[in-house]
């Protein structure tokens, strides 16, 4: 086990050596805007040029690609265009808050799913297990966008119970749990509407298993053989699956971040990409890229630990 | 009044009592000439604009939904949202007000020669840094000399070239190995120290517009031994100071304790709470009070917002437009498929549609009814067939096939894109829009063939033509060139005179109906949204906004 | 967008249950037909998309309202009305022509990007595990690199660079998922490369082409199959929240997602040109995830 998490390790700086490469060279067939960037659409072309020299954006890619490099390494990512910042407070911070929003919802799907991903797989195609499966599909077929706005058009216009936007700041008349409730809710709507699924459909194939079979044709109770039997297997499938919640929630926020001015991580990149801010684009992206690398390597590693047959 | 008038001002007082010059013209005039701006409203018989509406409240904090941008580097603001996080702290030198006439702010009165070539500032002598130093000529004269050096990359240096810039080659080359040009100041002294509270300015060409020039956003007055560099803590002679700023989350303003020299401010806290571009959640952020204002409204936003009672709109006409602006190239290098284009525009539709009504409709030249030497030269009546006829005759008997640029923000401009292209599609141009985000569309904006680009708001309607129509300007992006153009626009230019400049413009409107690279659609109101608690507030046609004016009456 | 953990995780449950359980007697479509036919969940699932179908087909006959007609003077009573039954938008554009055409839209992009990343997927899964080796190395480790972009990032990245027509759209989907499928139709490569028809058929000198696509890939199609429906109803919301986030298919065209980003600040007044579009696009996942689901379950069933 420890020589395979070596080698993924190992895989996985290759790959993030192969993704900063592939965005730097991407956002950089066009180079030359940087200094435009900095100083508007009304600057004149000599005060570009000036800043473009300034910047050392005039040097061939791959100087400047090693160069970023060098730095990265050492914990430096460059100053963002836009916020005129450098990369790393900018990222930590709005990384921090997607991490709590992520933690909050993470909380709330799991166990949801799971109770009721397995209450409905149980007893496959029983009225319990139609509701949930007609809601799961409901949910996770409703982009977060519309649930979004339509929790907003009820909760913050009509009823006014809930605040219309989430900058998490205490003392805008809103306590912070209450900037919590409508992002989580969207969130949670969403992914447990498909992790439910997960779990019932792997609960289902565990129950159907001969195994389970002969343990209720000896005369066990059916709770018991659940419990005993079934609960371990069926959770197995979904675990690696509950683990790659944690990639959505870290990168596949942006849309509940805009919608709610949720001061986030993919409200962020959004931003970086739409105005091509190189150094927040490369670094969010390394980042994103190894927070799903890293979920999977402990996803393949609970696997293997939960289920002995399994060797990698 | 004892002191001398200016002679143009004399000059132009004749002619205002003849009535060949407009009351608002003749004000402006007088006032940027040094005559203070109360006297020049009672010099042309209107009564100064009431700027209170009752008494102000003290205290209470208020809190506006805008951008958090960097705002580091004040000299080199390129958005208007830094330079309303910067101007909390600092001053300018001048104030434009809502009403287009330029006061007083740290110079207190200025004198300009009959020539026009030499200005001299007096500053005001009651002012100090909130750190305690006093307010100088010194303090002025820094700031001023490093706007205008090239290497600050302020935008300050386009409004004086010419006048105390000159331009030169540095000998270095640039992208494409032609000679580079850069500017310095044209004469060592042209930045002058008359004594401690006198500055003057003195110019190799005759400029009208200095004081307004003073107001131009990025021209901040930050105390030198800041070095340039702004931000939380940094001095300042404003009302306020700032004691936090994140960078795309908020910041926060408290008024400034040893008082203030210019009045106000009346709150205690100004807060800027960045909400995205996201249009809904300036919305919900104000359903739910989490704001006081929003800085700039959008208008798909405006339906919501006016179902809101606790909330108002404020808007202000303004010279503000996009065009579609073609580029000399088939279809659109024969005139008669431009004009084509515009008799195919139905203005009164894309004014209701797009902005709802909020603004007025374009005339397809681009000098805007709010401009002083504006000449009503009829309104381009919508006509299919004749359309289509140009078509016919340009050789395009089955219309053209075209692509549009445009960018998504603010949202009324895709929307007018929209109508206009349902609109030319009736008359057979047959319009496919391409949408790319905004720093992609200013990256590009003088490259597209035929593209949507705004257009601020400029006091002057000479200014407007000569940035964006004479052969070979900078922000030409049409390419457009037309010597008789340039000819009378230069003659526009020389004539003080509002009328002998109007009597030009009509011209100069004229060509530009007739084979003009543009479709003006719309002038634009620009337009925010408040709570109604919050008394004091006027919108700036550039929505400059000043904490200090406002106060809170629950 | 959580298609990038969703997709992996339901193609690795489609995989499980299907790969065995397929029966090998009629075609494919017969097969979908029967089982369409069986489960009613399935049913449901069909009927929704054929009539989605049917309403993009016919278009210009059912929808009542050229789709980018404007009429500004409706705007000022925009609800659903006599002459237009889901009322108008804000430009006063007939909602329900908006959603007829706009069906054409998403019928034709997400079912193109979906097929593309299926056929490029099936070829280099083919040909990764048939060929082993080096190809294989490196068709997965490209694959990987692919995989372990976040989709929306690399959405993103792609569509600010390259700008957003549908034929980006449709690129960047092709390729963010075509590694996913390669990854199931290898997996049934390896597992049927060495059985006993394979080898008669490399004995007779059968092409490898012939051996890969007419002795192995058949094999794959139930998992493939599913894993279309569900991977349909993924991309219908991911255009959807592309359009949302303004990076999506231009105006004026009807986009569904597009429609919803236009007229959502709005919904406090006039939620119908928001709820409307929204349910369009949950109506056509849910079709396609219902589907998906029963052709599961019919195939678990055997």
């Amino acid at each position: 086990m420890l020589r395979y998490s070596a080698k993924q390790l190992l895989n996985m700086a290759l790959t993030l050596f192969a993704v900063s490469f592939l965005v730097f060279a991407l956002n950089e067939l066009s180079p030359g805007d940087v200094a435009r960037k900095v100083l508007g659409p009304y600057a004149s072309q000599s005060q570009v040029d000036y800043l473009t020299v300034q910047m050392g954006l005039d040097r061939p890619v791959l100087v400047r690609y090693a160069e970023y490099m060098g730095k990265a390494l050492a914990g430096d990512f460059g100053d963002s265009v836009v916020f005129r910042q450098p990369v790393s407070a900018l990222m930590f911070d709005r990384l921090g808050n997607t991490l709590l929003l992520a933690a909050i919802s993470f909380a709330v799907i799991v166990p949801l799913s799971i109770v009721l991903g397995v209450l409905a797989g149980m007893r496959e195609r029983g009225w319990f297990d139609r509701a949930v499966s007609v809601f799961s599909s409901m949910c996770a077929s409703i982009p977060e966008f519309a649930m979004g706005v339509f929790l907003l058009g009820i909760f913050v216009v009509w009823l006014g119970w809930l605040p219309g936007t989430s900058p998490l700041r205490s003392d805008t008349g809103w306590s912070l749990w209450m900037q919590f409730v409508l992002p989580v809710l969207v969130v949670t709507f969403y992914d447990a509407g498909y992790l439910i699924a997960m779990v019932r459909s792997s609960m289902v194939e565990v129950m159907r298993q001969p195994y389970i079979r002969t343990a209720l044709l000896k005369g066990m109770s059916f709770h018991g053989v659940v419990r005993r039997h079934a609960l371990r297997n069926a959770l197995i499938t979904p675990f690696t699956v509950i683990l790659l919640q944690l990639n959505y929630l870290v990168s596949g926020l942006v849309v509940v971040e805009t919608l709610f001015a949720y001061p986030g991580f993919g409200r962020l990149m959004l931003e970086a990409a739409l105005t091509k801010d190189i150094a927040v684009i490369e670094a969010g992206t390394l980042i994103a890229v190894s927070v799903t690398m890293l979920t999977q390597l402990f996803g393949d590693l609970g696997y293997m630990a939960l289920d002995p047959r399994i060797r990698v | 009044m004892t002191e001398k008038l200016h002679p143009i001002v004399e000059k132009a007082g004749r002619e205002f009592a003849d009535g060949k010059l407009e009351r608002r013209e003749f004000l402006r005039l007088a006032v940027l000439l040094g005559v203070a701006a109360p006297a020049a409203y009672g010099m042309a018989g209107l009564a100064a604009p009431a700027m209170a509406q009752g008494m102000p409240k003290k205290g209470g904090i208020v809190r506006i939904g805008m951008r958090v941008q960097d705002i580091s580097n004040p000299h080199t603001y390129s958005w208007i949202e830094s330079a309303n996080s910067g101007r909390q702290v600092l001053d300018y030198l001048t104030v434009t007000g809502i009403d287009n006439v330029t006061r007083p702010s740290l110079v207190q009165k200025w004198e300009a020669t009959p020539d026009l070539k030499t200005w001299t500032l007096h500053l005001r002598r009651d002012v100090t840094w909130r750190k305690g130093r006093k307010f100088t000529a010194d303090d002025a004269i820094w700031n001023l000399k490093r706007v205008l050096d090239d290497k600050t990359g302020s935008s300050v240096v386009g409004l004086f070239k010419g006048f105390i810039l000159t331009e030169f080659d540095d000998g270095q080359k640039d992208a494409k190995g032609n000679p580079r040009k850069s500017v310095r100041l044209w004469d060592a002294n042209a930045v002058q120290k008359v004594d401690d509270f006198t500055v003057k300015l003195n110019g190799q060409s005759a400029n009208l517009s200095i004081p307004e020039s003073l107001f131009h956003y990025p021209l901040l007055i930050l105390s030198p031994e800041d070095g340039g560099k702004f931000g939380v803590g940094s001095d300042g002679t404003g009302a306020f100071e700032l004691v936090e700023h994140e960078v795309g989350k908020r910041s926060v303003f408290t008024a400034r304790k040893d008082g203030y020299w210019g009045g106000g401010p009346y709150i205690d806290r100004f807060e800027i709470i960045d909400l995205g571009d996201d249009a809904a959640a300036q919305v919900s952020a104000l359903v739910s009070k989490q704001v006081d204002m929003i800085y700039q409204g959008a208008i798909s936003t405006l339906p919501t917002i006016e179902k809101l009672t606790h909330i108002q709109v404020n808007s202000v006409d303004t010279g503000y437009t996009a065009v579609a602006r073609t580029h000399p190239i088939k279809p659109f290098d024969d005139k008669r498929v431009r004009q084509a284009l515009r008799y195919a525009t139905d203005n009164e539709a894309v004014l209701k549609g797009a902005l709802r009504g909020l603004g007025k409709p374009g005339e397809h030249h681009h000098v805007a009814p709010v401009h002083p030497e504006y000449a009503d030269i009829g309104y381009l009546k919508r006509d299919v067939a004749k359309a289509k006829a140009l078509l016919a005759e340009a050789g395009y008997p089955n219309g053209v096939d075209v692509t549009i640029d445009a960018r998504p923000q603010p949202d009324w401009e895709l929307l007018a894109v929209q109508i206009m292209v349902e609109q030319w599609k009736e008359a057979g141009i047959r319009t496919k829009i391409n949408v790319m985000p905004s720093a992609q569309y200013w990256e590009n904006w003088t490259k597209v063939p035929f593209g949507f680009t705004t257009w601020a708001h400029r006091p002057l309607g000479t200014m407007i033509l000569g940035l964006a129509y004479r052969t070979g300007a900078a922000w030409n992006e049409a390419n457009w060139s037309n010597a008789e153009f340039d000819k009378l626009l230069t003659e526009a230019e020389g004539y003080l005179d509002v009328e002998k400049r109007r009597a030009v413009m009509a011209k100069l409107e004229r060509i530009m109906l007739d084979e003009g690279p543009v479709v003006v659609p719309v002038w634009r109101a620009v337009f925010n949204f408040s709570d109604k608690k919050i008394k004091g507030y006027k919108i700036h046609p550039s929505i400059y906004i000043d904490a200090k004016d406002v106060w809170i009456d629950a | 967008m959580t298609e990038i953990s969703h997709d992996l995780a339901a193609s690795r449950l489609a995989s499980a249950s299907l790969v065995g359980a397929e029966a090998a007697d009629a075609g494919p479509l017969g097969k979908v037909y029967s089982v369409v036919t069986r489960s009613p969940l399935a049913t449901v699932g069909a009927t929704i998309l054929l009539t989605w179908c049917l309403l993009a087909l016919l278009a210009p006959w059912v929808a009542p309202y050229p789709p980018n007609q404007i009429d500004v003077a409706l705007v000022a009573d925009p609800h659903p009305s006599a002459q237009h039954w889901l009322g108008v938008d804000h430009l006063g554009r007939d909602i329900l022509s908006r959603l007829i055409w706009g069906a054409r839209t998403v019928l034709t992009v997400a079912p193109i990007a979906v097929l593309g990343a299926v056929m490029l997927g099936i070829f280099l899964g083919l040909l990764s595990g048939y060929r082993g080796g080096m190809i294989d190395v490196v068709i997965m480790r490209v694959g990987d690199t692919l995989l372990a972009f976040p989709k929306i990032i690399l959405y993103l990245i792609i569509i600010a660079k390259f700008g957003a027509s549908a034929f980006n759209i449709i690129a960047v989907i092709t390729l963010s998922s075509a590694p996913i499928i390669a990854r199931i139709v290898r997996g049934v490569t390896l597992d049927i490369k060495n059985r006993d028809y394979v080898a008669a058929a490399r004995m007779r000198g059968e092409s490898a082409f012939f051996i890969m696509f007419v002795e192995i890939l058949p094999n794959a199609r139930g998992p493939l199959i599913v894993d279309f429906f569900l991977r349909l109803g993924y991309t219908t919301i991911a255009i959807g929240v592309l359009g949302f986030l303004g990076v999506g298919l231009p105006p004026p065209d009807p986009d569904w997602g597009g429609m919803v980003k236009e007229a959502y600040g709005m919904i406090f007044v006039w939620p119908h040109m928001t709820i409307i579009p929204s349910l369009a696009i949950s109506s056509l996942v849910i079709g396609a995830n219902f589907l998906a689901t029963g052709l599961r379950e019919a195939a678990l069933d055997g």
